[in-house]
């Protein structure tokens, strides 16, 4: 039976990390979509979108049947319970990957970002690619330094949009209404992709530690505030 | 409030160390789960807050069980009213071979005179509280050997609340039981605890998991760890307390 369960859950760990290769692939390739106007690319990170979403269906039963059939506690539950939610954030952090692709397709042969914002939304890519990469690391690793780092990194990602969103709200803007709207999803898109960064990070967390993030502090499956 | 406060405990059986160094304490009105593998020590220190001990030959018990802040194993305790107050339930229900109405007025009549009518108060109060009046207001002169495993194991629990405890011990009180019957003893549990303190051993961590509100685990006479049962379910400290209810071993 132990073994069983050692094995389920292992598998499930694999498959948590196979997912965040995926979504890594796919938002370097929207990126290079966006910036390159390559539609074969973005069509292809469109297409492939639906592979996560049956790998978190994967997942989600897996653990389903975990919990049904083996009922674990400790270390083996909150290995269950955070896989649940990471494998939906990871499928949230694919379909934003496809949208940036959509962005790219929606202007072709048009450029999506203008040349102004071109270089802010190159940083974005660039540093939200960095997020996927900690994430991938932190699902083998487990390490709480990098759950720490990955949290700091996102401050980029939030800076940054900032920066963008200034470039359309600034008076010399002289942007389409299309090139503004494109501009601040993809800055939306970018900065939540970074924020469901930080939510797998905190997941993480609580798998190693069993405390539970709320706002602030922490607190324990009793309740108890923990920092 | 803790009502049991147990301080470096240590029991031996002659040479044989069942119990080192215990410190643990029972909180009133909540129900404390003890689990652990077979010989780890759990049903010994059960039987250590009502003197069950006494009666094993060769047994040697040092440190201190304070009930109410009372030290249980003091000369002058009467031991017959330290279990009145400290009442038993065990794994296998052992109701006396008498009418349903006469098991729980054994205990009662044991104690006290009591009126004909005050006395079937007291009866009804405990069956109600054991959740078996229902089932057996209309049978109550019948042989308590009539009832099925789980109603003959809520008489003992009827029986041991005939006598006013405070604190209930139950030694594994449905590992002979059927699911539904081990349900309505758990069901049971929850209930109870509003009036008094209860302490289960139980070999079924669902169970521990399920009922109690404090958990402590014991391994080769150690006490490993104790704490709310949610945490010790979720983040057990230690990694012994981890690979048991995990079920590496045990």
């Amino acid at each position: 039976m132990r073994s069983h369960l050692d094995a389920e859950l292992r598998e499930t760990e694999e498959y948590l990390a196979q997912m965040a290769d995926l979504v890594t692939g796919a938002l370097a390739q929207a990126g290079e979509a966006l910036l390159t106007t390559d539609l074969d690319l973005a069509q292809a990170v469109i297409g492939s979108d639906s592979r996560l979403d049956m790998m978190q269906r994967e997942v989600e039963e897996r653990c389903l049947s975990l919990l049904l059939l083996q009922q674990p506690v400790a270390t083996d539950l909150r290995v269950v319970l955070s896989s649940l939610r990471i494998s939906m954030t990871l499928e949230r952090m694919g379909d934003l990957a496809a949208h940036l692709a959509t962005v790219a397709r929606s202007r072709f042969p048009a450029p999506a970002i203008p040349e102004a914002a071109r270089g802010v939304v190159a940083g974005m890519i660039e540093a939200a690619v960095h997020v996927s990469e900690q994430v991938r690391e932190l699902l083998r690793s487990r390490d709480l330094d990098l759950a720490a780092m990955i949290e700091r990194d996102d401050d980029v990602l939030d800076n940054l949009r900032d920066e963008l969103y200034q470039i359309v709200l600034d008076s010399t803007w002289a942007g389409s209404a299309q090139n503004t709207m494109d501009i601040t999803l993809t800055g939306r898109y970018l900065e939540r992709f970074g924020d469901h960064g930080v939510s797998i990070s905190r997941r993480i967390e609580f798998l190693v530690t069993g405390d539970i993030y709320s706002g602030e502090s922490s607190v324990t499956l009793a309740g108890d505030e923990v920092r | 409030m803790n009502i049991i406060e147990t301080k470096d405990l240590n029991l031996h059986y002659g040479e044989f160390q069942a119990l080192k160094n215990i410190n643990l304490d029972v909180s009133a009105n909540e129900i404390t789960a003890l689990i652990g593998p077979s010989g780890c020590g759990k049903s010994t220190y059960l039987r250590t807050l009502n003197r069950m001990n006494d009666l094993v030959h060769g047994v040697k018990i040092d440190g201190s069980v304070r009930y109410r802040g009372e030290d249980i194993y003091a000369k002058d305790v009467d031991v017959t009213v330290l279990r009145k107050r400290i009442g038993m339930v065990f794994q296998k229900p052992n109701p006396f071979p008498m009418s349903i109405y006469d098991n729980v007025a054994y205990g009662p009549k044991l104690h006290q005179k009591m009126s004909r009518s005050a006395m079937n108060d007291l009866v009804e109060q405990s069956l109600r509280k054991a959740a078996l009046w229902d089932e057996a207001k209309d049978r109550l002169k019948k042989s308590a050997m009539s009832l099925s495993g789980g109603q003959q194991q809520r008489l003992c629990i009827a029986r041991a609340l005939s006598v006013s405890p405070d604190v209930l011990l139950m030694d594994e009180p449905t590992s002979a039981l059927d699911p539904a019957s081990t349900a309505k003893i758990e069901e049971l549990m929850g209930q109870l605890k509003q009036e008094y303190s209860v302490v289960i051993v139980t070999h079924n961590m669902q169970q521990a998991a399920r009922i109690s509100d404090r958990t402590a685990f014991f391994l080769t006479g150690d006490l490993v760890e104790s704490g709310p049962t949610a945490d010790v379910f979720s983040r057990p400290q230690d990694q012994r307390t981890e690979n048991y209810i995990t079920g590496r071993f045990g």
